[in-house]
């Protein structure tokens, strides 16, 4: 305990980069998410194409791939384009935006099918009286689907969150210095590596149990009047 | 379909088409009501009356053919690929909400409350003050007789309350013409006379409506028209009495034989 105390400095800026991480990749996520079901829902062909190779693409890649793909790969891409164009000597992507871009872009895939299937679950025919009644196409978002989408999104996007935020420890293998990093190297040179892993599998399930109570008042919040049985 | 009295008809249908792929299922359609008709669409299944309906509003594009409310015209026009499709869909929505909806599987909003539902789109289409909408509301509520179910959710209440409260609804726009599309179809029987008795009330303090129905007894009695579509085309039409007591066609005359045993 002692020794936790001692190295607490590290293990809380840790979790807080943690923290950054997941809440900033969530929200890339959702907008990616969004766009995504959009796009495979709308009548456009390129869209719809676009997004479907989109989410082939990262949900069929390992997360740990395209981290050290677009921190290494993006690096040696932006410098052979600055010294192709003349433009710039070198450029430097930060570790943690090629955690947040890659986390969300890749998690985006994830929450592209879930509002999709969110959307589909939505009677058609709330949305074409919404129509009959003169609604234009934002109103209809606003007041008719957005408050149903998030209802019938919530188990999967709950799911999805909980994974993400258990994959930003991944950015820890380009030396991100998140809790798990931390938690490792406090580890290390004081030869308790069994004691900082603990106390960091216990920030973790701090930080899932915040969140499962956060998904839980949204769901109230937002699940009056929708009936979840076989006849509703 | 009385003859008019100088004043725009409330709504107007002109030569209407409408095809889905090849298969054209309307073929020239023209339709006039006017302020208090009450007009009853009848045909067998596939003969198009709902989606004749659904044209009007819009919920289907028409392929050719104009729609007039209150004397307006919805413009139109042939995009550069050749799709017959509205010039501008402000347009659209403003004269959507001219026209009040009754759906057959009634398409409550389910997240919202009775009261919620009927004062959503006057709210947030017309942007009528909110205690203004709960009080019209209200009123509305009462004449459906559902007024102590104002803050049920659509999912408490049954097929004829539902469907109720989406006639309320409807009528929250102050609709010049109310649009039902087979109210009464997905009811349980028990049910149809709650609803048919609230648009028999519509129709006597003077309404102006279009009804698709397999209602013969609602056609016959509470009309003042009746359209009888055959394979999408007007087949005969003229007031009940006649039509149900001397048929001219005989398609009419044995889809009347088939239906009123």
């Amino acid at each position: 305990m002692d020794l936790i105390l001692e190295y607490q400095g590290q293990l809380l800026s840790g979790t807080w980069v943690t923290i950054k991480l997941a809440l900033l990749s969530l929200l890339i996520a959702v907008l990616f998410g969004l766009l995504g079901a959009w796009a495979k829902l709308s009548k456009n062909f390129v869209a719809q194409k676009l997004a479907t190779a989109y989410t082939a693409i990262v949900r069929g890649v390992p997360d740990l791939v395209l981290i050290l793909l677009v921190f290494y790969g993006g690096q040696e891409l932006a410098n052979s384009i600055g010294t192709l164009t003349g433009l710039w000597d070198y450029a430097e992507i930060s570790q943690f935006a090629a955690g947040v871009g890659t986390i969300g872009v890749v998690f985006g895939g994830y929450m592209t099918e879930t509002f999709r299937g969110a959307i589909l679950a939505i009677p058609k025919g709330q949305i074409e009286a919404g129509v009959a009644c003169g609604m234009s196409r934002t109103t209809i978002f606003r007041r008719v689907i957005w408050p149903q989408m998030v209802v019938y999104a919530l188990p999967g996007f709950s799911n999805n969150w909980l994974v993400q935020i258990k994959s930003t420890a991944l950015v820890s293998v380009i030396g991100l210095q998140d809790v798990v990093y931390n938690g490792f190297v406090a580890g290390r040179s004081t030869r308790q590596l069994f004691t900082f892993m603990f106390a960091v599998l216990m920030i973790y399930l701090v930080l899932t149990a915040i969140s499962d109570s956060g998904l839980r008042w949204l769901d109230k919040k937002y699940s009056k009047g929708i009936v979840r049985t076989d006849d509703g | 379909m009385s003859e008019p009295s100088g004043d725009h008809a409330a709504l107007e249908v002109v030569d209407l088409h409408k095809s889905f792929g090849d298969v054209e299922v309307i073929r020239g359609v023209s339709m006039r009501a006017h302020k208090g008709d009450v007009i009853s669409i009848l045909g067998a299944s596939g003969s198009g009356k709902s989606t004749f309906l659904r044209c009007i509003n819009l919920l289907e594009t028409p392929t050719s053919g104009d729609v007039l409310v209150a004397g307006e015209k919805i413009r139109m026009m042939t995009s550069s690929r050749g799709i017959y499709k509205p010039e501008d869909i402000h347009q659209v929505e403003r004269l959507r909400a001219r026209l009040g909806m009754v759906f057959q599987s009634f398409n409550l909003w389910s997240h919202m409350t009775v009261i919620e539902n009927v004062i959503e789109a006057p709210v947030h289409v017309l942007k009528i003050p909110k205690a203004e909408a709960i009080e019209q509301a209200e009123a509305l509520l009462q004449k459906v007789g559902i007024f102590e179910r104002k803050d049920y959710y659509p999912a408490q209440l049954s097929g004829g309350q539902q469907q109720r409260v989406a006639i309320a609804r409807g009528l929250a726009m102050n609709p010049e013409v109310m649009l039902f599309d087979e109210p009464t179809s997905a009811l349980d029987p028990e049910l149809v006379g709650e609803v048919l008795k609230v648009m028999r009330d519509l129709a006597d303090e003077g309404r102006t409506m279009l009804v698709v129905t397999h209602e013969m007894g609602f056609a016959r009695d509470v009309s003042s028209d009746v359209v009888f579509l055959h394979e999408g085309k007007v087949e005969e039409q003229g007031a009940p009495q006649q039509m149900f007591s001397n048929p001219n066609s005989d398609r009419f005359r044995q889809f009347l034989s088939r239906t009123m045993q």
